[in-house]
């Protein structure tokens, strides 16, 4: 495991933030995000595998980034397959550039798994994204893997996984490489959990991991600060889609889902699955959906006998 | 010359394109999809209610379609009698997403093939978006970095825009729409629990029990995202138009049309849609029939049998096949060759005179661009029609809201059969999206999708016909075909999302 030293960490924090432009953060950090020489700021190449761009769609989603600020005081995405204006061998030269390490310094973001026992099932221009990915761990400062598809291989190594899916991090474990990788899962992920990463680092320094991800968002179970905690205690059980009260019985894995949802809620604190009385699925579980014999509702388990 | 002008960008997922030119124009297009992940494997043996939020893994840009289709689908395998509630929050959803995809199509995936974003370096103005936009161009471009203003720099060479304020208008729309975008996603989250990837979207239903604060929270934001497609979005895309006016003839494909219809006016499987659906060949209309759909795999990386029906299909993924070029599949209907997407839904509901409204915008459109429908089928078409559904789709969401009876049920009561099969069928933005499952022994025995790109990006079929894109593409003028900006905007128009396609 790589020690993460404040500085490495910071220096990731400026990086994403000024590649998408994270505008509503709070006046400090801003500050310290103004005071790095954004000459010197390594850019963030953003590479997609077998993903379904859900979490790039979800992170254009967060609450009140300035549009304006995205683009011009932060940006320093050098490139983003869904908003570059590049495209065919152009871009395929430019992530050329930054792979064989001419371009400088740069991060690494991967959503989406890697088709380990099949490479051909991923290509990017003329190469597997297997092999970018060989070629980018020899020259990147280090990796974010964004979504459960990229931290723990994801629906496309759901039992059955005919390409043998697998994470980011277990790719360049089977690879013999060992580089710096900070996991934030969820399918999707939510946006905050991606940009308040990033507040967190420049505001206080290096955060606290819990299994590679940051502890401040992935530290209790949903269950745990549920609003329908009390429905639990006093065993007002939802028996029927649709109801309310604690969902458990339906199937709702709260119970062993590591991530804030309950309080975080989702788009821009519009809503969240549990509000709107829908069975947590372990979205950003490392066993979601992992198993054809585990379905996401128990009111089929029922019925099966 | 062969010239590979792959990966291309700004569009979902993993597409290539391999052409061939001479003499500057395109004699021969590929359309390559280059990623797989096999989730008719993954949904095989799994539980049914699995499947409306296993398949909206499938595309993260449009998942509320696949949870739809998948619900249609289960409805009609399990029998469902669907309350109004549920169906109407179907729509709200899918509704919803529709819209914010057009916005995200046309500024974000689209406007940078014609914006010239360097004409913000003219601004003289004072608006403070503005002036911060032209000196971060201006630093940027001085920086002496190996990629300056990226990520809209560097570009393809071609004509862009050459109108300053069209341009800077234009610009500050992309901008705005990436805020409007969220509005929708926030409104379609009120019924939908989140965006992407919805939780609430059943068979049966929907299970948010809808109150006044979430219909007024609702049309609140839909009104919001409706004034920026009238005041912003439509007048943009006749702003593009006018500079080139040729893309109503460039892009056209050469096959029939086929839409499966979108928003339907009752629970009822049956129910008449807010779009009519059809097969559009040879100038006239049918019903669409589900059996009429056959999969060829000649060309593409699969060692399962071509030609099979949706019921039939299978998939053997074979990544060497020596005579396959992409993992797309190639559907075709009754043996033909079709495109769906905005143009086929347009044109679809159009040629039957389903929709009053339908008529009077393609007539008023037309009329202020001075072309007739037969060029709904090219580049500016479908950017058209995609404006035009979203008019349409934003009334029909605001007024669906009405309908909603707070003290009603909005969720059908079952049990899972143990055994059945369905079809459900809807239009994805991106086009004509059809879902079937078969159960056995309370399991998916069968899942198969047939999906908007899988039509449009097809490989050559096996008579060696091409797919709807690699016909819209072949013929094409290109003036630097090394790069061939033409072709990016042919291939934008269509909108592909490869995650889909394959999935």
């Amino acid at each position: 495991m790589h020690n993460l030293d404040r500085r490495k960490f910071l220096k990731m924090a400026a990086c994403l933030s000024a590649s998408f432009g994270v505008g509503n953060l709070p006046e400090p950090v801003m500050a310290a995000l103004k005071q790095i020489d954004r000459a010197s700021l390594p850019t963030l190449v953003y590479l997609q595998g077998q993903s379904c761009t859900g979490c790039s769609i979800s992170l254009l989603q967060a609450d009140a980034p300035n549009a304006v600020t995205m683009i011009t005081d932060y940006s320093n995405l050098a490139f983003h397959a869904d908003l570059s204006a590049t495209s065919g061998k152009q871009s395929l030269d430019l992530i050329e550039e930054f792979f064989s390490g001419r371009a400088g310094e740069y991060f690494l973001a991967v959503e989406g798994s890697i088709p380990y026992d099949m490479p051909e099932a991923c290509v990017i221009g003329d190469k597997t994204f297997a092999d970018h990915l060989l070629s980018a761990s020899k020259t990147m400062a280090g990796a974010v893997a964004i979504g459960t598809c990229a931290t723990h291989g994801g629906i496309p190594a759901a039992e059955g996984n005919p390409t043998g899916a697998v994470s980011l991090k277990e790719f360049y474990k089977r690879k013999g490489k060992d580089p710096l990788i900070v996991d934030i899962p969820g399918c999707s992920v939510h946006p905050d959990w991606v940009w308040k990463t990033i507040v967190h680092l420049v505001r206080v320094g290096l955060p606290e991991l819990v299994n590679g991800q940051p502890k401040l968002f992935f530290d209790r179970k949903i269950h745990e600060l549920c609003p329908r905690y009390h429905d639990f205690q006093q065993e007002i059980f939802a028996e029927n889609l649709g109801n309310k009260g604690c969902l458990f019985k339906l199937g709702c894995t709260g119970t062993n889902t590591y991530a804030d949802c309950s309080t975080r809620w989702w788009n821009g604190r519009q809503n969240w699955c549990i509000d709107a009385n829908a069975p947590c699925i372990g979205c950003a579980s490392p066993l979601f959906a992992a198993k054809k014999n585990f379905p996401f509702y128990t009111l089929a388990r029922k019925t099966n006998k | 010359m062969k010239v590979d002008i792959g990966p291309v960008t700004r569009l979902e997922g993993h597409l290539s394109i391999h052409t061939t030119v001479e003499d500057n124009i395109i004699t021969d297009a590929r359309s390559v999809g280059e990623m797989f992940r096999g989730f008719e494997v993954i949904l095989k043996g799994r539980d049914p209610l699995d499947a409306q939020q296993i398949t909206q893994r499938i595309c993260g840009v449009c998942p509320y379609a696949h949870a739809i289709a998948s619900s249609y689908a289960q409805e009609n395998a399990y029998n469902l009698k669907v309350p109004a509630n549920g169906r109407i929050m179907h729509n709200l959803i899918q509704g919803a997403n529709h819209l914010y995809d057009y916005l995200l199509q046309f500024y974000q995936l689209s406007a940078l093939d014609f914006i010239d974003v360097t004409a913000i370096l003219q601004y003289t103005g004072s608006e403070p978006d503005l002036v911060r936009l032209r000196d971060w161009v201006k630093a940027e471009l001085a920086s002496g970095k190996p990629f300056p203003a990226a990520p809209f720099l560097p570009r393809l060479s071609g004509k862009y825009l050459e109108d300053t304020d069209l341009n800077i208008g234009a610009l500050k729309h992309y901008m705005e729409s990436l805020e409007v975008q969220k509005k929708a996603n926030k409104a379609s989250a009120i019924f939908g629990g989140k965006f992407p990837h919805a939780t609430t979207i059943f068979p049966g239903g929907c299970t948010q029990d809808p109150n006044i604060d979430h219909i007024s929270s609702y049309q609140s934001l839909i009104r919001d995202v409706k004034e920026f497609i009238h005041q912003k979005y439509i007048p943009d895309i006749l702003a593009v138009a006018a500079g080139f006016p040729e893309y109503w003839e460039i892009g056209q494909s050469k096959g029939g049309f086929l839409s499966f219809g979108l928003l339907p006016f009752g629970p009822e499987s049956d129910s008449a849609r807010l779009f009519a659906p059809g097969a559009l060949l040879n100038g006239s209309i049918s019903p669409v029939d589900f059996e009429a759909i056959k999969e060829d795999v000649k060309y593409s990386r699969y060692s399962s049998p071509s030609g099979l029906k949706v019921r039939e299909g299978t998939l053997t993924p074979d990544p060497h096949k020596a005579s396959a070029y992409s993992w797309v599949k190639a559907p075709r209907y009754k043996g033909q060759m079709v495109e769906v997407g905005p143009s086929a839904r347009i044109l679809v509901d159009y040629m039957q005179g389903n929709n009053p409204t339908i008529k009077k915008l393609v007539d008023k459109f037309a009329g202020l661009a001075g072309i007739g429908a037969a060029n709904l089928n090219s580049v500016l078409g479908r950017h058209l029609c995609r404006a035009i559904s979203a008019v349409v789709i934003a009334d029909f969401v605001l007024a669906e809201t009405e309908r909603i009876d707070p003290s009603a049920p909005s969720m059908a009561v079952y049990d899972l059969p143990e055994s059945g099969e369905g079809f459900g069928a809807t239009e994805a933005s991106r086009g004509a999206l059809l879902h079937y499952i078969k159960v056995k022994d309370y399991k998916i025995d069968h899942y198969e999708c047939v999906v908007p790109t899988t039509w449009n990006c097809s490989p050559k079929d096996d008579q060696d016909r091409p797919g709807a894109l690699e016909s819209a593409l072949i013929g094409t003028r290109v003036e630097t075909p090394e790069e061939q900006i033409e072709s990016n905007r042919i291939v934008h128009s269509f909108d592909p999302c490869l995650a889909c396609a394959v999935h």
